[in-house]
């Protein structure tokens, strides 16, 4: 039995009809994470105790016949970005500074998943505190892409992703800042859903930008991730920029996209740095939604291409702000021997932070500054006001956006050294957070010269997330479900 | 150093408040739900949001928006309809998340004043202002309040093996995060107090308006209510602003007031010398009566403030604003209106009356009492209040007045004993010591004591009769001119009667026969 690739709904037919217990299952997914995960590298803890206190649960459950009272995610194996808080594990960040910080108490959408029955196998690699766009920033070591362990997983989320890719879950949580869901995703060839801002409780997600971070599920199929969405979106009463959201995600899910209109952006498609082998894939899936009956319309975002600025400015001043708590009194890294406070602190956060993190807190730092917060800070919220104004536009002749994720397929490790570069990896995803619409990467192929995975990114108007799942969903029954990255030795126990 | 008065009479005193006040009286901290309690063990009221550990989210407290927007009503500020919090930040332990949640540019409250009355002694501080002179010199000093904003309070940090608390010298520091994410309202005034004396009745004034709303036990002794002045002087004349020190963390009207005019001297010693004042946070030491310099301020700390991105703007309805409204309670100066107007209190009186919240509560529940009595009682009441009772509360801490054994019912009969001329206003003493010392009621303790006093004309007379031949040479004075001898003869009466004697018809009944004859 490989339950690598199962899916949700497999899963459950399977615990249902008895052909595997939960404890089985658990037993092979842990054995799968211990022998591929010694190359990927998705896992920063894998909490096998508590899977199998789950897995015990979900068997009991099926022994008295209530399987289905557990929930719609009963008995799915799932993991957890490690910026997400969940009591019983370290959340770490992927950072040193929090190398040892255990998690008092777990984050909302955490626990709407074990709440629905799902079995917790684990905290996933990330960059650290989300800064970056291939998971190199992890202070424990990179993740690997799955499909060519050479390469990079994208990231922040890139263990989320490369751990669903590979087969070690069905599903996973990440989040996404500026295309932290959707451009790993593309790279490691699944389905990643960044939801509109406030649709999902960041509770329990450690901040990095507050008015960009959103939680959004990693799976292999559209239906998978539309069952997570289903299960964390709606209001939190701790998280007050989150809003009810009484959509069911699954109703319109396979409606097809005949009639819809699909808006593609010119501009997006001639943006230098774009890889031609991307460009011909979304044209491609542009022809396949035509011939599915979607109108296509062009739409302009004229002020999308001040998003990537608006964002380096936004986003490093919420991310200072947000990590100035790591001062290593009263928690994480703390460098002793320092007879001031301020030596202290400066020391400790000198060596419990890496590179990406000191070079952004340095940039936010500085951008709200006296003097400096009203040159950057006031005209980075104009532009975000206008992109926001350009994308309802844009929606007034359109239901969804197709455009590409990322310029170029997964790079390889080391390859992208300087941070400029780095950054224009999310030079078509950002817009969409500064905005606060939702977005998503859909598997669309692999690439005809690189044989990477490539992604499609589907931008839906704020809280009309249905929208995009659904065209996903049109696309995948063309592109099909991506099988489980290849690349690995995979372990054949009990088989 | 010169006197204070002298000092002002060249130079002008420019001074602004910043007041601190917990909002005690909420049941949970500003941004969760932790319980509002002081003096509770040790960080036993925390939780993620209040200890700022990673991933918590704030979560505003709509009770302490409707605490701010009644301090601003009752202070005659604008209510913003549209603000925002703001992040502030500065790294310090006892800030968890090493910024403090306050408001930006635009606060819940803006725009407002406090008249505060001036007189007496406090009054002639003000040696540019004729009306304000002598011995009944009142004025009243419009005090303009720039904004009243709501924020959170920091953590409470202890400093152990220092001397008296002080981080200097300490080995090592303790951090109590209890308090941490209290609400606070900070009110800032406009730079237009002129006198220590005026900063300490604003600071009384605005204490009685909070307790009336009900918002804070306004402690100043638990740090519940704080004040800073800041301080600067010019030339008697001048427009243009002195540089200006910092008097931080006044926990007493006296302090404030005695901080201030030191600073005043100070700074007029210091510039009438040659010297130049610096831009420095002092506190006031009351033991050694001088202010101590905490750190000079080079430049303007940088607190890289942006608004908090976790907290959306606030939308204030008209209909929040006004249901806000609907529960302002009636306000000290109001209630002194109204205990003059309707219960024939002297004014001086019902001011005294308002400034202390349980002798007005008590005094409301006499006049509920008295009923078609209260514009009789009223004002007998209202002195057996200011003088008698509050000498016996004030002496005695622990005494709370509303649970204590003079009820309003006592009261009351103690006053128509009173204005009915049963007992003398020194007996009346006597029955109020009784009631609080036995727990009686007047009518009880007058009558096991026999005290009632004598009105009968008979004998009053045998008894003035008898003074006016035992004393003829003061007789003769009286007759000579020397009217004021006769308290002297009603004295020796109201001896003769033992204490019983009606007074006023002794008097009545001496100055007509010492007149007649």
């Amino acid at each position: 039995m490989t339950f690598g690739a199962l899916d949700i709904a497999g899963i459950q037919a399977g615990l249902r009809d008895g052909a595997f217990s939960a404890a089985e299952m658990v037993e092979q997914m842990l054995a799968r994470i211990r022998a591929v995960d010694t190359q990927v590298h998705a896992f920063l803890e894998v909490t096998e105790e508590m899977a199998y206190a789950a897995a015990r649960l979900v068997d009991a459950a099926i022994a008295a016949g209530a399987f289905e009272e557990l929930g719609p995610l009963a008995g799915i194996p799932i993991a957890y970005k490690d910026n997400l808080n969940l009591v019983g594990t370290h959340t770490t960040c992927a950072s040193r500074m929090l190398e040892n910080y255990q998690s008092p108490y777990t984050a909302t959408a955490v626990q709407k998943t074990l709440d629905a029955g799902a079995i917790p196998l684990g905290k996933l690699n990330m960059d650290e505190f989300a800064f970056g766009s291939s998971t190199e920033m992890s202070a424990f070591g990179p993740t690997r892409n799955p499909w060519d362990l050479n390469r990079v997983p994208g990231g922040s989320s890139g263990g989320p992703a490369a751990a669903v890719a590979a087969g070690m879950l069905p599903v996973a949580l990440g989040s996404d800042t500026g295309g932290s869901i959707r451009q790993p995703a593309s790279f490691c060839g699944v389905v990643g859903v960044k939801p509109t801002y406030g649709m999902v409780s960041r509770f329990g997600l450690v901040a990095f930008g507050s008015s960009l971070d959103q939680i959004g599920p990693f799976a292999r199929s559209v239906r998978d991730a539309a069952c997570i969405l289903n299960v964390v979106s709606g209001r939190d009463s701790h998280d007050c920029t989150s809003q009810e959201c009484p959509v069911d995600f699954l109703d319109s899910l396979y409606g097809g996209v005949a009639g819809m209109r699909i808006g593609i952006v010119p501009a997006f498609l001639e943006a230098p740095g774009l890889d031609a082998e991307v460009k011909t894939r979304i044209e491609e899936v542009t022809d396949a939604l035509r011939q599915l009956g979607a109108h296509i319309v062009e739409v302009e975002l004229p002020n999308a291409r001040a998003a990537m600025s608006a964002y380096y400015v936004l986003g490093p001043c919420e991310a200072f702000s947000n990590l100035s708590r790591f001062d290593g009194v009263r928690y994480g890294y703390c460098a002793s021997g320092h007879a001031d406070l301020s030596g202290q602190y400066e020391a400790s956060r000198s060596a419990g932070f890496g590179p990406e993190v000191r070079r952004r807190i340095m940039l936010g730092s500085y951008l709200l500054s006296s003097g400096v917060y009203r040159k950057y800070y006031y005209p980075a919220q104009q532009v975000r006001t206008l992109i926001t104004q350009d994308y309802a536009r844009a929606f007034e002749t359109c239901d969804c956006i197709l455009a590409p994720v990322s310029p170029r397929p997964a790079w390889k490790l080391g390859e992208v050294s300087d941070p400029t570069s780095m950054y224009l990896a999310d030079m078509f995803t950002v817009s969409i957070n500064i905005a606060g619409n939702g977005g998503m990467s859909m598997p669309v192929g692999l690439g005809a010269a690189s044989g990477l995975p490539i992604g499609a990114q589907l931008i839906a108007p704020a809280f009309h997330d249905q929208n995009m799942l659904r065209v996903a969903a049109a696309l995948e029954s063309v592109y099909g479900i991506p099988p489980v990255a290849c690349d690995v030795p995979v372990a054949r126990g009990g088989e | 150093m010169k006197s204070l008065q002298e000092v002002l009479r060249d130079w002008e005193a420019v001074i602004g408040l910043e007041v601190h006040c917990a909002l005690t009286k909420l049941e949970t901290k500003m941004f969760c739900g932790c319980k509002l309690e002081f003096g509770a063990e040790p960080n036993t009221h925390t939780c993620p949001v209040c200890l700022g550990l990673p991933g918590a989210l704030p979560v505003p407290n709509k009770a302490a928006i409707e605490s701010i927007v009644l301090a601003g009503l009752a202070t005659n500020c604008g209510i913003s309809k549209r603000s925002m919090f703001y992040r502030k930040g500065y790294l310090y332990p006892d800030m968890p998340k090493s910024f403090q949640v306050t408001q930006g540019p635009i606060a819940f409250c803006m725009n407002g004043y406090l008249d505060v009355r001036m007189e007496g002694e406090a009054a002639n501080e003000r040696v540019d202002l004729p009306e304000a002179q002598g011995k009944d010199g009142v004025y009243i000093a419009r005090i303009g309040i720039q904004r009243i904003h709501l924020e959170e309070d920091a953590g409470k940090m202890v400093h152990i093996g220092g001397g008296e608390g002080r981080i200097a010298g300490a080995t090592h520091s303790l951090v109590d995060y209890n308090r941490a994410g209290t609400p606070l309202i900070e009110l800032v005034t406009r730079p237009e107090l002129r006198t220590p004396g005026e900063a300490r009745q604003f600071m009384q004034k605005l204490r009685q308006v909070f307790l009336a709303l009900g918002i804070s036990d306004c402690s100043m002794e638990k740090g519940s209510l704080r004040a800073d002045g800041n301080i600067s002087l010019r030339r008697r004349g001048s427009a243009q602003l002195g540089v200006k020190t910092e008097l931080k963390n006044i926990n007493s009207f006296k302090h404030l007031h005695d901080g201030l005019a030191y600073e005043i001297c100070r700074q007029a010693e210091m510039l009438e010398s040659g010297g130049e004042i610096r831009q420095e946070t002092c506190h006031w030491d009351p033991g050694a009566r001088r202010t101590i310099v905490m750190r000079v301020k080079e430049a303007a700390d940088d607190y890289r403030m942006f608004p908090d991105p976790d907290l959306a703007p606030f939308d204030l309805s008209d209909e929040f604003v006004e249901c806000v409204r609907a529960r302002l309670p009636e306000l000290p100066d109001q209630k002194a209106v109204r205990f003059a107007g309707d219960f024939g209190v002297p004014d001086s009186d019902a001011r005294r009356l308002v400034e202390r919240q349980d002798l007005a509560e008590f005094f409301e529940a006499c006049m509920a009492f008295a009923a078609e009595d209260a514009a009789k009682l009223g004002k007998p009441i209202a002195n057996l209040l200011l003088n008698d009772v509050q000498a016996t509360v004030s002496a005695d801490e622990s005494l709370d007045l509303a649970a204590s054994p003079l009820s309003p019912t006592r009261a009351v009969a103690l006053a128509r004993l009173l204005i009915e001329g049963t007992i003398s206003t020194r007996q009346g003493k006597e029955v109020l010591a009784a009631i609080f010392a036995e727990d009686k009621d007047p009518d009880a303790i007058v009558e096991e004591r026999g005290m009632k006093q004598v009105n009968d004309a008979t004998a009053i007379e045998a008894a003035v009769d008898a003074v006016l031949a035992a004393n003829t040479t003061q007789v003769e004075q009286y007759r000579a001119g020397k009217k004021g001898i006769l308290g002297f003869l009603v004295g020796q009466c109201m001896k003769a009667m033992e204490g019983q004697g009606n007074p006023r018809l002794i008097s009545q009944q001496l100055a007509r026969k010492l007149d007649a004859e």
